[in-house]
């Protein structure tokens, strides 16, 4: 027996605004890869125009130990040692603390541990980094002048930014190498315990390497993290760039620099306008790199136990 | 319920866009100079702030920036409802706002305007009227923490700010220690100022300087030289003054920054202060010449209490009679 | 015996295994120590923010009440006729036209009276401020202080407090406020809503029920992965170029005319709002997406087993079984956007405003600008101010985050009741 939908024979009945909807979910979702063209293209654009200007060269950009807009001097190796000190000393901060509070809630801890320590996690990832900068001015600048004097370390200085940005990423470490651990099949600890593994051993030789994958990516996300974080440095790490090796002293990262001059103003077609977007640019290619890389690792991670 | 969520946020999302809008003041033309008042002050006529509307943008100085804000304070305390913006980059970046993006109602200013800047706001239609409304006595100033440096000569302080790398480099008698500088941005007036000053205009061997710290907001700079006795820094005499507790000022020549030695010009490092604004922008706009017209009847008043130094009733009163000129006919 | 020869003596084995013990235990301490170090830090944050918000200050007075009425060493002390007569002798003649155009003394509380007195004749200002630490603790040197300077008044002050709620920027830290950042904060996520919540949720529902595991999918999926971890700072940059300049015309009011001179350029509440939206929105996505994976395919396909087309059943059952994740995802989105400070001191956050945003395309400042600005002066009051704002923030947030998980618990339990 056929039965008759309007004109057609039982079957698809033709309904347009299926067909609209449909189109305009995906247009939706299309846009997502209109915010990135429209970041690099923006980015790319500006950073044209900074190194059309005659006074900035490719080389000396990448080389160069000055940055001093107002005299031509567009070297930006200083910001770029800023940045990666802060970052650095963030990572010997948020990584090993982060990982060890990940082995203890995974492996150790009891549920009602568990239960007061995953919200703290959560309350700590939560707090705006606004925060964290106020916390680095007020707080860990004066520890650190305090415990290895005020003559040794400047009132503004990348080490007090370096150790709250490792406190801000501990959280995410955290919580990200907890899951990487817990994925891990319980059939592979079982059978180190089978073979008279005590659980420390189990975790260091046997969970630990089978997470691995998970672990690095966690810790590229969080090193991508840190870099392009900007409020802690340009309140704790200085207003000026420097080329230094110093942790104690001041010094400007790129994303401090970016703030200041954005906050200051510039006029749209100076050169120092030009040169944030060419700064912006640089880091965004650190991070998205940063960020393929921990994505391609932990689906390396995905395929092996699934 | 899905429905009811979504209807009530599409009517939010309306609702917000047109919202507001009546409690912005949209200015009917006649009513608009209903501030004037009886009498006259400084030959300037009176202004009633609480008949005052429409808005205000200002931007520039950050030295000036005190001033302003707390003229502006002050106009809202008496009345004055309507928006007033003052953002502190840097008179450059203000110039600016004020001549090429025709932005800015009043662009504040610790230097005089240069001549490209006048002819940016020619090419705009504007043609910039100069205020002088107070005057500051650059600040030269170290830590309270400083016990050894007390005077600098206008040379001395060129090395202390260029090539010297050790304050015994400047002077012998003073430590073996390096010097940390904290100093206005580019874009600051007061950077263009010293640069005048002080390396005749080059701001190369400046900028040049070891251990150099910049920053648009003075209050970075004195949080940096707070912090230790072989810091120092220059900027507006009312960021000094704000922290006296934990800063010294250092004397030029021997002359100390002073009301006296600033009103009798013997201080060197003496500069003016002005607002920048527009006939075209006052008429067309009568809140922005009803606050210059306050400005100006009120400043002295004020500049003491904000830190900085009167300017000369001859020099205000150029202004006045330019505003007066400007205001013809109106009211 | 045989165990002799392949595994040692027995006192090998046992020292052996106390070795491995003993690592065990060490690393364990290491691993206590670790979590008590993060615990530590949220308190030490947390303890830090409160030292700055309660504690002594010591207060110079312009005029000191018992100047103005003898014997009276505080305005609160003033009879009702006193304080008028104090009012009319001494409020300079534009503060006075403009009180009493507001509202005449007569009609005025008392309470009003006294803090009318207080802040235009009295003008106390901040000499110096001390935490709580140093207030509980430190007595000694603070007596000093006060002993060491003359005509100082010491009261213990919250520095949160309601008129901190209340009050606009002020030049002097002890009439600041936080209500215009307070609103401009809150028109900015509500734009950030608008724009993010609809597009989101309407990307991951296609991503999510109706694309196909093809390479343009898979390279959208990507592409949204890495933009919710791109930093904020450069999403400031994309708003500045796009919305503040190249939209100007649109974002600073200009096309609609009846906004004219509010604000002359693309600084807006509407710039903000967009660019925290574009922040935003990957996250929107990766949430709803988790959310709409965690309805039961039966449910699906029970729906199609009775003739629902698609969009049928993504409307009327996916849709509502994931609705409360999805509004929980969207409002803790929202709060992490309420926090984020570089991208709009970038896109040109106001240093000084003085009225609340009245529409979409005023000029504005928000919490945390609020507390970048504040924090970044060195006076000692403004760290008070900086640690008083701080904690109206989180107060804020944990408002939200709660709503969100009452929210959510609510549709919950009405989904389980209905089910």
């Amino acid at each position: 027996m056929i039965q008759h939908v309007g004109n057609h024979p039982f079957g698809k009945k033709h309904r347009p605004h299926e067909v609209v909807i449909e189109t305009l979910l995906f247009l939706f979702a299309l846009f997502s890869i209109l915010i990135t063209v429209g970041i690099a293209f923006i980015l790319v654009r500006e950073s044209f125009l900074f190194f059309a200007d005659p006074d900035v060269d490719l080389l000396g950009f990448l080389t160069g130990k000055v940055w001093q807009p107002m005299i031509g001097l567009f070297g930006f190796l200083p910001l770029l040692n800023a940045t990666l000190t802060t970052s650095l000393i963030a990572m010997l901060l948020g990584i090993p603390l982060g990982l060890f509070v990940a082995i203890y809630l995974a492996e150790y801890a009891s549920d009602r541990v568990r239960g007061f320590l995953k919200p703290t996690l959560e309350v700590l990832a939560g707090i705006p980094t606004i925060v964290y900068g106020y916390f680095a001015l007020t707080f860990m600048t004066p520890l650190l002048r305090s415990i290895f004097g005020e003559n040794r370390v400047d009132i503004y200085n990348t080490a007090s930014a370096g150790l709250v940005i490792g406190i801000l990423v501990l959280p995410m470490i955290a919580t990200m190498a907890e899951d990487a651990i817990t994925s891990v099949p319980k059939d592979l600890r079982l059978a180190a315990y089978a073979l008279g593994g005590t659980s420390i051993e189990t975790t260091f030789k046997v969970v630990i390497p089978a997470a691995l994958s998970g672990l690095s990516a966690t810790f590229l996300l969080a090193l991508s993290r840190a870099i392009g974080e900007t409020m802690v440095v340009a309140l704790a790490a200085g207003a000026g760039p420097n080329l230094t090796a110093n942790p104690f002293k001041a010094a400007e990262t790129i994303t401090g620099y970016i703030v200041r001059i954005s906050g200051g103003d510039v006029s749209y077609n100076s050169v120092d306008y030009n040169s944030i977007f060419a700064l912006g640019l640089v880091l965004f290619v650190i991070t998205f790199t940063l960020n393929l890389v921990s994505r391609k690792i932990s689906g390396l991670f995905h395929q092996e136990y699934d | 319920m899905k429905k009811v969520v979504l209807v009530t946020m599409l009517f939010l999302a309306l609702a917000s866009l047109f919202a507001g809008g009546k409690s912005e003041q949209s200015t009917p033309v006649a009513n608009s100079f209903a501030w004037v008042e009886e009498g006259t002050i400084h030959g300037l006529p009176m202004v009633n702030p609480l008949k005052v509307t429409g808005n205000i943008i200002t931007a520039g100085s950050s030295t000036v920036y005190p001033l302003s804000e707390r003229m502006a304070e002050r106009f809202k305390e008496e009345g004055y409802r309507g928006v007033i913006t003052i953002d502190s980059i840097g008179s450059g970046a203000g110039f600016e706002r004020f001549t090429v993006a025709g932005e800015t109602d009043i662009a504040n200013a610790s230097r005089p305007i240069k001549a490209k800047e006048i002819d940016a706001a020619k090419s705009i239609g504007r043609t910039p009227l100069e205020f002088r409304v107070g005057t500051d006595a650059l600040a030269v100033v170290v830590s309270k923490a400083n016990t050894f440096a007390k005077n600098v000569t206008k040379e001395e302080l060129a090395r202390l700010f260029s090539t010297a790398t050790t304050w015994k480099d400047v002077n012998p008698s003073w430590p073996n220690e390096p010097i940390q500088r904290f100093i206005p941005g580019t874009d600051s007036g007061t950077f263009d100022y010293f640069a005048e000053e002080i390396f005749a205009s080059n701001p190369e061997p400046l900028l040049s300087a070891k251990n150099l710290q910049l920053s648009e907001d003075d209050n970075i700079l004195v949080q940096g030289i707070k912090g230790s006795p072989y810091a120092v820094g220059f900027f507006g005499y009312a960021y000094y003054a704000e922290n006296e507790a934990s800063l010294n000022i250092l004397s030029i020549n021997g002359v100390e920054a002073v009301k006296a030695n600033v009103d009798n010009n013997t201080y060197p490092l003496a500069r003016p202060l002005f607002l920048y604004s527009d006939a075209a922008v006052m008429r067309s706009k009568p809140q922005v010449a009803a606050f210059i017209d306050f400005y100006l009847s009120y400043v002295n008043e004020e500049v003491i209490k904000v830190g900085y130094f009167p300017a000369s009733e001859e020099a205000i009163d150029k202004g006045r009679k330019l505003w007066l000129e400007a205001m013809q006919g109106t009211y | 015996m045989l165990s002799e020869t392949l595994f040692g003596t027995d006192e090998m084995m046992t020292s052996l295994m106390q070795k491995r013990k003993a690592g065990g235990v060490v690393w364990k301490v290491v691993f206590l120590f670790s979590t008590s170090l993060a615990i530590l830090f949220l308190l030490l944050l947390l303890v830090s923010v409160i030292d700055s918000t309660f504690g002594y200050v010591a207060v110079r007075n312009e005029m000191e009440p018992s100047q103005l009425v003898a014997g009276k060493d505080a305005v609160s002390e003033f009879s009702r006729a006193e304080l008028e007569t104090v009012l009319q002798e001494h409020l300079s003649s534009g503060i006075l036209r403009r009180v009493l155009h507001d509202k005449p003394l007569q009609e005025r509380s008392k309470t009003d009276l006294v803090s009318l007195a207080q802040q235009y004749v009295v003008k106390p200002s901040v000499v110096r401020s001390w935490g709580l630490g140093d207030s509980l603790l430190d007595q000694k040197s603070i007596e000093a202080f006060m002993a060491g300077n003359e005509g100082l008044h010491l009261t213990f002050r919250s520095w949160i407090n309601w008129s901190f709620f209340t009050s606009d920027q002020s030049a002097n830290p002890l009439n600041a406020g936080v209500r215009t950042a307070f609103l401009g904060s809150l028109w900015i996520i509500m734009i950030t809503f608008v724009f993010a919540f609809p597009i989101g949720v309407g990307a991951a529902i296609y991503l999510e029920e109706y694309a196909v595991d093809n390479k343009l999918n898979r390279l959208l999926q990507l592409n949204i992965f890495n933009l919710s971890a791109v930093p904020s700072i450069i999403y400031g940059l994309l708003g500045l170029a796009v919305f503040v300049r190249s939209m100007e015309h649109i974002t600073s009011g200009a096309f609609l005319s009846s906004v004219s001179d509010t604000t002359a350029n693309g600084r807006t509440i509407l710039s903000g709002g967009l660019t925290l939206a574009l922040l935003v929105l990957p996250i929107i996505i990766i949430n709803t997406q988790e959310a709409l994976k965690a309805v039961p395919d039966s449910l699906r396909m029970s729906s199609y087993g009775v003739g629902a087309t698609k969009w049928q059943t993504i409307a009327s059952h996916v849709l509502p079984a994931s609705i409360d994740r999805i509004l929980t995802g969207t409002i803790l989105a929202l709060s992490r956007a309420l926090g984020e400070t570089a991208p709009l001191v970038v896109i040109g956050a106001s240093t000084f405003i003085s009225v609340d945003p009245s529409s979409i395309f005023s000029k504005f400042t928000t919490l945390p600008i609020q507390i970048y600005q504040w924090s970044a002066r060195p006076q000692g009051a403004y760290r008070n101010v900086a640690g008083a704002a701080i904690i109206t923030l989180m107060l804020l947030l944990m408002a939200m985050n709660s709503f969100a998980i009452i929210m959510r618990d609510k549709i919950s339990k009405k989904k389980r009741m209905e089910s």
